[in-house]
Protein backbone atom coordinates (compact mmCIF):
# COMPACT_ATOMS: atom_id res chain seq x y z
CA UNK A 1 0.00 0.00 0.00
CA UNK A 2 1.32 3.46 -0.70
CA UNK A 3 0.67 6.25 1.48
CA UNK A 4 0.85 9.58 1.40
CA UNK A 5 0.35 11.15 4.87
CA UNK A 6 -0.43 15.26 5.21
CA UNK A 7 1.16 16.79 2.52
CA UNK A 8 2.51 20.08 2.27
CA UNK A 9 4.35 21.65 -0.35
CA UNK A 10 5.34 25.34 -1.19
CA UNK A 11 6.98 26.54 -3.69
CA UNK A 12 8.42 30.42 -3.88
CA UNK A 13 6.21 30.85 -0.80
CA UNK A 14 3.17 30.01 -3.00
CA UNK A 15 1.06 27.07 -1.47
CA UNK A 16 0.94 24.15 -3.87
CA UNK A 17 -0.32 21.64 -1.97
CA UNK A 18 -2.26 21.73 1.31
CA UNK A 19 -2.11 18.63 3.79
CA UNK A 20 -3.16 16.11 1.09
CA UNK A 21 -3.78 12.62 2.24
CA UNK A 22 -3.95 9.76 -0.17
CA UNK A 23 -4.34 5.96 0.38
CA UNK A 24 -3.46 3.95 -2.92
CA UNK A 25 -4.02 -0.06 -2.06
CA UNK A 26 -3.89 -2.85 -4.51
CA UNK A 27 -6.39 -2.62 -7.08
CA UNK A 28 -7.89 0.69 -7.21
CA UNK A 29 -7.23 3.30 -9.48
CA UNK A 30 -6.85 7.23 -9.18
CA UNK A 31 -7.78 9.91 -11.71
CA UNK A 32 -5.90 13.32 -9.98
CA UNK A 33 -8.00 16.09 -11.34
CA UNK A 34 -7.69 19.95 -10.96
CA UNK A 35 -6.52 23.15 -13.42
CA UNK A 36 -2.97 24.13 -14.19
CA UNK A 37 -0.80 25.14 -11.70
CA UNK A 38 -2.69 22.91 -8.80
CA UNK A 39 0.06 21.04 -8.22
CA UNK A 40 -1.04 17.75 -10.19
CA UNK A 41 2.50 16.96 -11.47
CA UNK A 42 4.25 18.29 -8.16
CA UNK A 43 1.97 15.39 -6.62
CA UNK A 44 3.16 12.82 -8.52
CA UNK A 45 6.93 13.68 -8.19
CA UNK A 46 6.58 13.68 -4.63
CA UNK A 47 4.86 10.35 -4.38
CA UNK A 48 8.10 8.95 -6.51
CA UNK A 49 10.43 10.73 -3.95
CA UNK A 50 11.84 13.10 -6.71
CA UNK A 51 10.30 16.59 -4.85
CA UNK A 52 10.46 16.32 -1.07
CA UNK A 53 7.61 18.14 0.77
CA UNK A 54 7.62 20.83 3.07
CA UNK A 55 5.61 18.53 5.46
CA UNK A 56 4.31 15.00 5.80
CA UNK A 57 5.82 11.51 4.17
CA UNK A 58 4.90 8.91 1.78
CA UNK A 59 4.99 5.43 2.76
CA UNK A 60 5.48 2.39 1.14
CA UNK A 61 4.12 -0.68 2.96
CA UNK A 62 4.16 1.30 6.16
CA UNK A 63 8.20 2.36 5.55
CA UNK A 64 8.84 6.10 4.85
CA UNK A 65 10.07 5.77 1.27
CA UNK A 66 12.64 7.94 1.98
CA UNK A 67 14.55 5.62 4.19
CA UNK A 68 15.39 3.50 1.34
CA UNK A 69 13.94 4.58 -1.59
CA UNK A 70 15.08 1.91 -4.34
CA UNK A 71 12.89 -0.44 -2.39
CA UNK A 72 10.00 1.27 -3.33
CA UNK A 73 11.51 2.38 -6.89
CA UNK A 74 11.72 -1.72 -7.35
CA UNK A 75 7.87 -1.38 -7.33
CA UNK A 76 7.23 1.62 -9.28
CA UNK A 77 7.23 2.48 -13.00
CA UNK A 78 6.73 6.10 -13.38
CA UNK A 79 5.70 7.48 -16.51
CA UNK A 80 6.38 11.72 -16.54
CA UNK A 81 4.75 14.44 -18.66
CA UNK A 82 8.17 14.32 -20.45
CA UNK A 83 9.25 11.28 -22.93
CA UNK A 84 12.49 9.46 -22.20
CA UNK A 85 13.21 7.52 -25.44
CA UNK A 86 16.67 8.72 -27.32
CA UNK A 87 15.80 10.52 -30.14
CA UNK A 88 19.13 9.19 -31.77
CA UNK A 89 18.31 5.66 -31.10
CA UNK A 90 15.59 3.23 -33.05
CA UNK A 91 12.22 2.50 -31.37
CA UNK A 92 13.89 -1.13 -30.83
CA UNK A 93 16.92 0.27 -29.18
CA UNK A 94 15.04 2.22 -26.92
CA UNK A 95 12.88 -1.15 -26.09
CA UNK A 96 16.13 -2.92 -25.58
CA UNK A 97 17.78 -0.45 -23.03
CA UNK A 98 14.70 -0.15 -21.28
CA UNK A 99 14.55 -4.21 -20.89
CA UNK A 100 18.45 -4.60 -20.04
CA UNK A 101 17.84 -1.19 -17.56
CA UNK A 102 15.13 -2.75 -15.47
CA UNK A 103 15.92 -6.65 -16.14
CA UNK A 104 13.02 -7.31 -18.08
CA UNK A 105 11.63 -10.63 -18.39
CA UNK A 106 9.29 -9.95 -21.27
CA UNK A 107 9.87 -11.96 -24.35
CA UNK A 108 10.45 -10.54 -27.97
CA UNK A 109 7.34 -11.93 -28.79
CA UNK A 110 5.31 -10.22 -25.82
CA UNK A 111 7.07 -6.77 -26.72
CA UNK A 112 6.52 -7.24 -30.66
CA UNK A 113 3.01 -7.49 -30.11
CA UNK A 114 2.83 -4.03 -27.97
CA UNK A 115 4.19 -2.71 -30.66
CA UNK A 116 1.95 -4.23 -32.99
CA UNK A 117 -1.47 -3.35 -31.29
CA UNK A 118 0.51 0.50 -30.38
CA UNK A 119 0.73 0.80 -34.63
CA UNK A 120 4.58 1.30 -33.48
CA UNK A 121 5.78 -2.24 -35.22
CA UNK A 122 6.80 -1.01 -38.79
CA UNK A 123 8.46 1.77 -36.90
CA UNK A 124 11.19 -0.28 -34.93
CA UNK A 125 14.26 0.24 -36.91
CA UNK A 126 12.90 4.22 -37.22
CA UNK A 127 14.84 6.72 -35.44
CA UNK A 128 12.64 7.97 -32.71
CA UNK A 129 13.57 12.06 -33.99
CA UNK A 130 11.15 10.38 -37.07
CA UNK A 131 8.25 9.66 -34.98
CA UNK A 132 5.42 11.95 -34.14
CA UNK A 133 5.02 13.42 -30.72
CA UNK A 134 1.84 10.79 -30.48
CA UNK A 135 4.09 8.08 -31.21
CA UNK A 136 6.82 8.85 -29.10
CA UNK A 137 4.08 8.76 -26.06
CA UNK A 138 2.98 5.57 -27.19
CA UNK A 139 6.45 4.13 -27.27
CA UNK A 140 7.03 5.73 -23.94
CA UNK A 141 4.31 3.62 -22.81
CA UNK A 142 5.74 0.15 -23.54
CA UNK A 143 7.28 1.23 -20.32
CA UNK A 144 4.32 0.00 -18.68
CA UNK A 145 4.70 -3.51 -19.78
CA UNK A 146 8.63 -3.83 -19.76
CA UNK A 147 9.24 -3.28 -16.26
CA UNK A 148 6.44 -4.91 -14.66
CA UNK A 149 6.01 -2.84 -11.58
CA UNK A 150 3.26 -3.03 -9.31
CA UNK A 151 2.49 0.80 -8.75
CA UNK A 152 2.02 2.54 -11.48
CA UNK A 153 2.24 6.13 -11.57
CA UNK A 154 1.33 8.26 -14.97
CA UNK A 155 1.58 12.13 -15.48
CA UNK A 156 -0.79 13.04 -18.36
CA UNK A 157 -0.77 9.31 -19.85
CA UNK A 158 -3.45 10.50 -22.61
CA UNK A 159 -1.37 13.77 -23.92
CA UNK A 160 -1.06 13.15 -27.97
CA UNK A 161 -2.82 9.68 -28.06
CA UNK A 162 -5.45 9.05 -30.48
CA UNK A 163 -8.97 7.41 -29.48
CA UNK A 164 -7.64 3.70 -30.07
CA UNK A 165 -4.26 4.24 -28.40
CA UNK A 166 -6.74 6.61 -25.45
CA UNK A 167 -8.87 3.31 -25.11
CA UNK A 168 -5.98 0.51 -25.16
CA UNK A 169 -3.97 2.86 -22.11
CA UNK A 170 -7.57 2.68 -20.35
CA UNK A 171 -7.74 -1.17 -20.81
CA UNK A 172 -4.11 -1.70 -19.76
CA UNK A 173 -4.81 0.38 -16.44
CA UNK A 174 -8.19 -1.46 -15.71
CA UNK A 175 -5.79 -4.73 -16.30
CA UNK A 176 -3.57 -3.83 -14.20
CA UNK A 177 -5.93 -2.99 -11.07
CA UNK A 178 -7.53 -6.46 -11.88
CA UNK A 179 -4.39 -7.82 -11.56
CA UNK A 180 -3.52 -6.54 -8.24
CA UNK A 181 -1.57 -3.45 -9.28
CA UNK A 182 -2.41 0.49 -8.29
CA UNK A 183 -2.37 3.24 -10.40
CA UNK A 184 -2.58 7.12 -10.43
CA UNK A 185 -2.58 9.19 -12.96
CA UNK A 186 -3.14 12.83 -13.60
CA UNK A 187 -5.63 13.62 -16.48
CA UNK A 188 -7.09 16.81 -17.60
CA UNK A 189 -9.70 14.34 -20.12
CA UNK A 190 -12.73 12.98 -18.64
CA UNK A 191 -11.47 8.99 -17.86
CA UNK A 192 -14.47 6.35 -18.58
CA UNK A 193 -12.50 4.38 -16.04
CA UNK A 194 -14.91 2.89 -14.38
CA UNK A 195 -15.18 2.48 -10.01
CA UNK A 196 -12.72 5.56 -10.62
CA UNK A 197 -11.31 7.24 -7.13
CA UNK A 198 -10.97 10.80 -8.16
CA UNK A 199 -8.79 13.55 -6.47
CA UNK A 200 -9.44 16.95 -7.34
CA UNK A 201 -6.21 19.67 -6.52
CA UNK A 202 -7.97 23.20 -5.99
CA UNK A 203 -5.28 26.34 -6.61
CA UNK A 204 -4.75 28.42 -3.98
CA UNK A 205 -4.28 31.77 -3.75
CA UNK A 206 -0.87 33.30 -2.86
CA UNK A 207 -0.36 34.40 0.45
CA UNK B 1 23.59 -8.57 -10.65
CA UNK B 2 20.54 -6.51 -11.65
CA UNK B 3 22.62 -3.52 -10.78
CA UNK B 4 25.23 -4.59 -13.08
CA UNK B 5 22.61 -5.04 -15.60
CA UNK B 6 21.82 -1.78 -14.97
CA UNK B 7 25.09 -0.24 -15.04
CA UNK B 8 25.71 -2.03 -18.98
CA UNK B 9 22.60 -0.62 -20.29
CA UNK B 10 23.70 2.74 -19.72
CA UNK B 11 27.25 1.98 -20.78
CA UNK B 12 26.09 0.65 -24.18
CA UNK B 13 23.56 2.78 -24.46
CA UNK B 14 25.66 5.77 -23.85
CA UNK B 15 28.40 4.84 -26.55
CA UNK B 16 25.61 4.11 -28.96
CA UNK B 17 24.17 7.86 -28.56
CA UNK B 18 27.81 9.50 -28.66
CA UNK B 19 28.88 7.70 -31.89
CA UNK B 20 25.28 8.09 -33.84
CA UNK B 21 26.18 11.77 -32.93
CA UNK B 22 30.02 11.12 -34.62
CA UNK B 23 29.86 14.10 -36.61
CA UNK B 24 30.08 16.21 -32.80
CA UNK B 25 33.24 14.58 -31.73
CA UNK B 26 34.81 15.09 -35.48
CA UNK B 27 33.72 18.77 -34.89
CA UNK B 28 35.67 18.76 -31.35
CA UNK B 29 38.71 17.62 -32.77
CA UNK B 30 38.70 19.75 -35.75
CA UNK B 31 38.69 22.31 -33.15
CA UNK B 32 41.32 21.17 -31.61
CA UNK B 33 43.48 20.53 -34.71
CA UNK B 34 42.33 24.49 -36.28
CA UNK B 35 43.55 25.50 -33.00
CA UNK B 36 47.30 23.86 -33.35
CA UNK B 37 47.12 25.59 -36.97
CA UNK B 38 46.45 28.82 -35.98
CA UNK B 39 49.34 29.00 -33.16
CA UNK B 40 51.56 27.25 -36.06
CA UNK B 41 50.18 30.17 -38.21
CA UNK B 42 50.45 33.13 -36.11
CA UNK B 43 54.00 32.14 -34.39
CA UNK B 44 55.92 30.84 -37.27
CA UNK B 45 58.09 28.05 -37.68
CA UNK B 46 60.34 28.49 -34.92
CA UNK B 47 61.48 25.42 -33.51
CA UNK B 48 62.49 27.23 -30.49
CA UNK B 49 59.20 28.50 -29.08
CA UNK B 50 57.39 25.78 -30.05
CA UNK B 51 59.77 23.74 -27.95
CA UNK B 52 59.34 25.94 -24.89
CA UNK B 53 55.71 27.15 -25.33
CA UNK B 54 54.10 23.97 -27.15
CA UNK B 55 52.81 21.94 -24.32
CA UNK B 56 51.34 24.50 -22.93
CA UNK B 57 49.71 25.50 -26.46
CA UNK B 58 48.51 22.03 -26.29
CA UNK B 59 46.63 22.04 -22.94
CA UNK B 60 45.44 25.23 -23.53
CA UNK B 61 43.67 23.64 -26.60
CA UNK B 62 42.54 20.34 -24.62
CA UNK B 63 41.11 22.52 -22.11
CA UNK B 64 39.11 24.87 -24.60
CA UNK B 65 37.76 21.18 -26.76
CA UNK B 66 36.51 20.03 -23.22
CA UNK B 67 34.83 23.08 -22.85
CA UNK B 68 32.56 22.29 -26.16
CA UNK B 69 31.45 19.01 -24.54
CA UNK B 70 30.23 20.87 -21.29
CA UNK B 71 26.59 21.51 -22.68
CA UNK B 72 25.91 17.58 -23.55
CA UNK B 73 27.79 16.06 -20.46
CA UNK B 74 24.43 15.79 -18.48
CA UNK B 75 21.93 17.93 -20.09
CA UNK B 76 19.87 16.09 -22.80
CA UNK B 77 19.42 13.34 -20.05
CA UNK B 78 17.93 15.62 -17.50
CA UNK B 79 16.04 17.48 -20.54
CA UNK B 80 14.04 14.15 -21.39
CA UNK B 81 14.20 12.62 -17.71
CA UNK B 82 16.24 9.88 -18.56
CA UNK B 83 18.78 10.47 -15.68
CA UNK B 84 15.90 10.41 -13.50
CA UNK B 85 14.44 7.06 -15.31
CA UNK B 86 18.12 5.42 -14.47
CA UNK B 87 17.72 6.43 -10.80
CA UNK B 88 14.36 4.80 -10.71
CA UNK B 89 15.99 1.41 -12.50
CA UNK B 90 18.09 1.22 -8.78
CA UNK B 91 21.27 3.25 -9.74
CA UNK B 92 22.28 6.04 -7.42
CA UNK B 93 22.95 9.41 -8.99
CA UNK B 94 26.52 8.81 -7.93
CA UNK B 95 26.90 5.66 -9.91
CA UNK B 96 25.44 7.55 -12.93
CA UNK B 97 27.83 10.12 -12.33
CA UNK B 98 30.72 7.56 -12.18
CA UNK B 99 29.15 5.87 -15.53
CA UNK B 100 29.27 9.73 -17.44
CA UNK B 101 32.36 10.40 -16.73
CA UNK B 102 33.82 6.84 -17.47
CA UNK B 103 31.90 7.53 -21.14
CA UNK B 104 32.90 11.02 -21.10
CA UNK B 105 36.64 10.06 -20.57
CA UNK B 106 36.93 6.99 -23.69
CA UNK B 107 35.14 9.00 -25.68
CA UNK B 108 36.92 12.62 -25.48
CA UNK B 109 40.11 12.05 -23.61
CA UNK B 110 40.91 8.87 -25.58
CA UNK B 111 41.10 10.35 -29.35
CA UNK B 112 43.82 12.72 -27.89
CA UNK B 113 46.22 10.57 -27.27
CA UNK B 114 47.08 10.25 -31.25
CA UNK B 115 46.07 13.40 -31.37
CA UNK B 116 48.58 14.49 -29.18
CA UNK B 117 51.43 13.33 -31.29
CA UNK B 118 50.09 14.58 -34.12
CA UNK B 119 49.61 18.10 -32.35
CA UNK B 120 53.67 18.03 -31.24
CA UNK B 121 54.65 16.98 -35.22
CA UNK B 122 53.16 20.37 -36.11
CA UNK B 123 54.67 22.09 -33.14
CA UNK B 124 57.88 20.72 -33.45
CA UNK B 125 58.62 19.53 -30.31
CA UNK B 126 61.05 17.17 -29.34
CA UNK B 127 60.26 13.53 -28.76
CA UNK B 128 61.62 13.00 -25.50
CA UNK B 129 58.69 16.53 -24.75
CA UNK B 130 55.70 14.52 -26.05
CA UNK B 131 56.25 11.80 -23.60
CA UNK B 132 56.36 13.94 -21.08
CA UNK B 133 52.92 15.30 -22.20
CA UNK B 134 51.66 11.97 -23.06
CA UNK B 135 52.51 11.21 -18.92
CA UNK B 136 51.16 14.57 -17.77
CA UNK B 137 47.83 13.38 -19.87
CA UNK B 138 47.19 10.40 -18.71
CA UNK B 139 47.13 11.71 -15.10
CA UNK B 140 45.63 15.16 -16.03
CA UNK B 141 42.75 14.04 -18.33
CA UNK B 142 40.69 12.07 -15.81
CA UNK B 143 40.95 14.98 -13.68
CA UNK B 144 39.98 17.21 -16.65
CA UNK B 145 36.74 15.03 -17.48
CA UNK B 146 35.71 15.53 -13.60
CA UNK B 147 35.66 19.29 -14.10
CA UNK B 148 33.60 18.96 -17.00
CA UNK B 149 31.15 16.64 -15.22
CA UNK B 150 31.05 19.06 -12.25
CA UNK B 151 30.63 22.01 -14.32
CA UNK B 152 28.35 20.64 -16.56
CA UNK B 153 26.18 19.41 -13.12
CA UNK B 154 26.16 22.77 -11.87
CA UNK B 155 25.03 24.32 -15.41
CA UNK B 156 22.11 22.53 -14.82
CA UNK B 157 21.04 24.19 -11.75
CA UNK B 158 21.83 27.50 -14.48
CA UNK B 159 19.43 28.73 -16.97
CA UNK B 160 20.44 32.00 -17.96
CA UNK B 161 24.40 32.07 -18.07
CA UNK B 162 26.14 29.59 -19.66
CA UNK B 163 29.12 30.93 -19.74
CA UNK B 164 29.88 30.02 -16.33
CA UNK B 165 30.28 26.28 -16.86
CA UNK B 166 32.92 27.11 -18.98
CA UNK B 167 34.79 29.65 -16.41
CA UNK B 168 34.48 26.62 -13.57
CA UNK B 169 36.38 24.46 -16.00
CA UNK B 170 39.28 27.23 -16.76
CA UNK B 171 39.55 28.43 -12.65
CA UNK B 172 39.23 24.80 -11.19
CA UNK B 173 41.93 23.06 -14.18
CA UNK B 174 44.88 26.01 -12.84
CA UNK B 175 46.96 23.19 -10.67
CA UNK B 176 46.40 20.81 -13.45
CA UNK B 177 48.12 23.35 -15.96
CA UNK B 178 50.60 24.34 -13.81
CA UNK B 179 51.53 20.84 -12.57
CA UNK B 180 50.95 18.91 -16.20
CA UNK B 181 53.13 22.20 -18.16
CA UNK B 182 55.29 22.05 -15.12
CA UNK B 183 56.11 18.47 -15.65
CA UNK B 184 58.54 19.73 -19.02
CA UNK B 185 60.66 22.33 -17.40
CA UNK B 186 61.25 20.54 -13.94
CA UNK B 187 64.53 18.91 -13.46
CA UNK B 188 64.69 15.15 -13.20
CA UNK B 189 64.48 14.87 -9.89
CA UNK B 190 61.69 16.82 -8.82
CA UNK B 191 59.58 15.22 -12.18
CA UNK B 192 58.11 12.35 -9.74
CA UNK B 193 56.91 14.93 -6.93
CA UNK B 194 55.17 16.74 -9.44
CA UNK B 195 53.62 13.33 -10.85
CA UNK B 196 52.29 12.57 -7.20
CA UNK B 197 50.69 15.65 -6.83
CA UNK B 198 49.19 15.41 -10.23
CA UNK B 199 48.12 11.41 -9.11
CA UNK B 200 46.82 13.45 -5.75
CA UNK B 201 44.23 15.43 -7.51
CA UNK B 202 43.34 12.72 -9.69
CA UNK B 203 42.24 11.01 -6.52
CA UNK B 204 40.83 13.77 -5.12
CA UNK B 205 38.62 14.36 -8.00
CA UNK B 206 37.48 11.12 -8.43
CA UNK B 207 36.53 10.85 -5.42
CA UNK B 208 34.57 14.35 -4.55
CA UNK B 209 32.95 14.23 -7.98
CA UNK B 210 30.36 12.07 -8.12
CA UNK B 211 28.86 13.39 -4.98
CA UNK B 212 29.40 17.17 -6.01
CA UNK B 213 27.38 16.06 -9.68
CA UNK B 214 25.33 13.87 -7.79
CA UNK B 215 23.97 17.10 -5.67
CA UNK B 216 23.90 19.37 -8.31
CA UNK B 217 21.66 16.73 -10.46
CA UNK B 218 19.44 16.08 -7.57
CA UNK B 219 18.76 19.97 -6.61
CA UNK B 220 18.35 20.49 -10.78
CA UNK B 221 16.04 18.37 -10.79
CA UNK B 222 13.93 19.09 -7.82
CA UNK B 223 14.11 23.11 -9.19
CA UNK B 224 12.94 21.92 -12.94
Amino acid sequence: MLLANNIVFNRDNKKILNKINLTISYEKIIHVTGNNGSGKTTLLKILTNILEPKEGGIFWDGKNIKKDPFIFYKNLTYIMDRTSSNVSLTVDENIFFWMRLFSSSRSIKEIESILELLSLYQYKNTLVSSLSYGEIKKLELVRLIIEQKKVWILDEPYIGLDQISTNLISETIINHARLGGMVIFTSHIPSNIPNLEILHLKNYEND
Amino acid sequence: MKTINSIVAVLQREFRITFRNFSDILSIFLFFFIGIMIFVFSVGANNDIFNQIGIGIIWTLILLTNNLTLRKFYQDDFNDGSLIIFHLSGLSYELIVLIKIIVNWFVIQIPFFILIPIAGFLLNIEIFNIKIIFISFLLGSPIITCITSISGSMNLLNKKNFAIGSLIIMILSIPVIIFSVGLVNTAEELMRDQINILLGIMFLFLAITPWICSICIKLAIQEK
